[in-house]
């Protein structure tokens, strides 16, 4: 079997597939303070799962911003491994949006899946799920609420600041004013898609459009970017794992070339 | 891959150049114990008249370049926003007016004259008059228009620089009695003609696979072409530093022992930062080439000595025409055999960084060559978030391998 580990800024993700690149299993954990705990805790619920063993495990490649502390054979950037991931499971793909928890990336790929050219999210954190774990702890609402709020609301309000923190105060006094919870959640995915929007036209958006990372299970989120790009975006079952995918279907790639 | 620890190395003349910085700071204080005549210049002031002066030139971007690379620029920066200066402004310009509200107990005594020509960049003379305000030393405000072409210069814009090296030479005289003699002068302009000679041919160098002098070198290297041109010592160091070059090219040694990618950078090193570029020697890639580079070596014709002078600071990279600007990347792309460009968006450095979204543009459509654009700031170490820009270099690099 082969292994990708995602070591992302707030999940640890640990994808299984076998000699074919087809999903045999995943997991999911939060990654805390310590990326090696959190990659062989996600590691061992995955193949926990398959009732498989570390016997199984053939080769390794980790991705995200703790690649370098987990065990693994090679590392990967997200950047190759998210456009890997896509492009096996959609070949159609060529423009991917992927929003984590810490960063956001815009990726155009060629036909044959390999990275024309990227932009990722300087280093704040409004654009990202930082961003809506933020707002979320502010409105007191859980993170999977935002999305089911999002399609209640009539009239989005506006957050014109594209700064976390600022935008944390507008949240505040929106609120105060009066404006309901549902407007200001739908306000917010508004915003961050703008962002996103933003920093990925300096790419463009090339048909057919792929939503991956954390961030694109939000359906809220999901209807307000797809809305600011105007195209219908494709999406994966578990937008979550795509990174870690694709680190999985390097691992089959790199252990082939070790053979050869 | 980027894991793959490769060795990487600087050479042995650049680790001099730590010292001879330090020689120029305490000769900087000796000249001022004797009562000489000591400015504080903007770093594309031509340094040569000064020195034919006998006016001892130094430049506080040079000093913040410094003070962020040794780690104690924060005390200044701090200093100009206890006062109020906003975090929005250059860093440099923050750092000189902290030390200057510190109490000048640094390496830089204080200056007696202020002088700068707005060539290179837009907040010079604000800075400038910034600096007056705080020190009420007399200021000399040269103006140096934006060249926008060959025929602009040779018709009016020469003379009118021309001019304004004169006016300077008189305050000079008028205030702290200098001579100033021809023949002095014209012996100064050569040693600074030959100190840019061997530079350049040291930077062509790098067009040699694999390339003997990385971005660690040039970084470090271009000091004495700032703020010694004119000076023998800094013939020297060229001198020295193109007999290693050639040696290591003669042996065909590199920077790195498998160089895998030959980059261009553009924009002004992170001095807070120098691991950066060892980090992408470590994944395999070596700078062979920086506009920055290039900025200060000027061949000069000094038959005529004033005229040249003034075209010398009157078509640095920055104060000329975009085409001219893009023209020379465009060069430098096929000279250097560049495989991708990482370009710098500098928060202080409004004017280096505008045009850079066009040039990645043309590079993109003319060469098919890739780049990557970060920001942060040259100075601020508090502007980089050193954990994305690395994962950003290792998807970029990647990304190369595959191209």
């Amino acid at each position: 079997m082969y292994i990708g580990i995602d070591a992302g800024a707030s999940a640890t993700k640990a994808v299984i597939v076998d000699k074919k690149g087809k999903i045999v299993s995943y997991s999911i954990v939060p990654s805390g303070i310590n990326f090696k705990t959190s990659s062989e805790k996600a590691l061992e619920k995955a193949l926990e799962k398959a009732t498989l063993g570390l016997k199984d495990v053939t080769y390794t490649v980790s991705t995200g911003y703790g690649r370098a502390l987990v065990n693994s054979k090679a590392t990967s950037s997200e950047i190759v491994c998210v456009s890997r991931g896509v492009h096996k499971l959609f070949p159609s793909v060529r423009t991917i949006i992927d929003v984590g928890g810490q960063d956001s990336k815009a990726v155009r790929i060629e036909e044959d899946g390999k990275v024309s050219n990227f932009v990722m999210n300087d280093k704040c954190a409004a654009g990202t799920g930082r961003f809506l774990e933020v707002m979320s702890n502010v409105l007191g609402k859980p993170i999977n609420e935002l999305s089911v709020l999002h399609f209640k609301s009539s009239k989005p309000v506006k957050i014109s600041s594209t700064c976390t923190v600022f935008a944390e105060s507008e949240v505040i006094s929106h609120i105060s004013k009066g404006s309901e919870i549902a407007d200001v959640i739908a306000g917010l995915h508004k915003a961050i898609a703008e962002r996103i929007y933003n920093m990925s036209s300096r790419i463009g958006f090339e048909k057919d459009l792929a939503f991956t990372g954390g961030v694109a299970k939000n359906q809220g989120f999901v209807d307000a970017l797809s809305k600011k790009i105007g195209l219908p975006p494709t999406l994966p079952a578990e937008p979550q794992i795509i990174c870690g995918y694709g680190a999985a279907l390097a691992a089959i790639k790199k252990y082939e070339k070790n053979l050869a | 891959m980027s894991l793959q620890r490769k060795k990487s190395r600087v050479l042995q003349t650049t680790k001099k150049i730590g010292e001879l910085i330090m020689v120029y700071f305490s000769n900087a204080s000796d000249v001022k114990a004797q009562g000489k005549p000591v400015a504080w210049i903007t770093v594309f002031t031509p340094v040569e008249l000064l020195y034919a002066l006998d006016i001892y030139p130094i430049a506080p971007e040079h000093f913040g370049a410094m003070c962020s690379a040794r780690g104690f620029i924060m005390e200044y920066l701090e200093e100009a926003e206890r006062s109020g200066y906003s975090q929005n402004l250059c860093s440099y310009s923050r750092c000189s007016l902290g030390y200057v509200l510190n109490g000048m107990n640094g390496l830089m005594p204080p200056p007696d004259l202020l002088v700068t020509f707005r060539n290179s960049c837009d907040v010079y003379v604000k800075w400038w008059q910034s600096l007056q305000m705080h020190l009420k030393a007399p200021l000399f405000l040269g103006e140096t228009p934006y060249v926008l072409s060959s025929e602009d210069l040779d018709n009016y814009v020469l003379d009118y620089v021309v001019k304004q090296l004169e006016q300077l030479i008189e305050l000079a005289e008028e205030k702290f009695g200098s001579r100033f003699d021809m023949d002095r002068f014209v012996d100064i302009l050569k040693l600074s003609d030959k100190a840019s000679e061997l530079w350049l041919e040291t930077l062509k160098l790098r067009s040699s696979k694999p390339c003997p002098l990385g971005g660690r070198d040039s970084a470090s290297d271009i000091f004495p072409l700032v703020v010694m041109q004119g000076t023998e010592e800094a013939v020297k160091f060229y001198e020295e530093l193109l007999g290693e070059v050639k040696e290591k090219v003669s042996k065909k040694i590199g920077v790195i022992d498998n160089e895998r990618f030959r980059l261009l950078f553009d924009g002004i090193w992170l001095w807070h930062a120098f691991d950066l570029i060892k980090y992408f020697e470590n994944g395999g890639a070596v700078f062979v080439y920086e506009p920055y580079s290039e900025a200060w070596a000027y061949r000069l014709d000094t038959s005529k000595p004033l005229e040249s002078l003034a075209k010398k600071i009157l078509t640095m990279g920055l104060n000329v025409d975009i085409d001219m600007r893009i023209e020379r990347f465009l060069e430098s792309i096929k000279t250097y055999h560049i495989d991708g460009a990482v370009l710098f968006s500098n928060r202080s450095c409004k004017t280096w960084s505008a045009p850079q979204l066009v040039t990645a543009d043309i590079l993109s459509e003319k060469f098919d060559t890739p780049y990557l654009i970060f920001e942060a700031d040259m100075a601020d170490p508090r502007q980089y978030s050193e954990a994305q820009i690395k994962n950003r270099v290792d998807a970029f690099l990647e990304v190369l391998g595959e191209h």
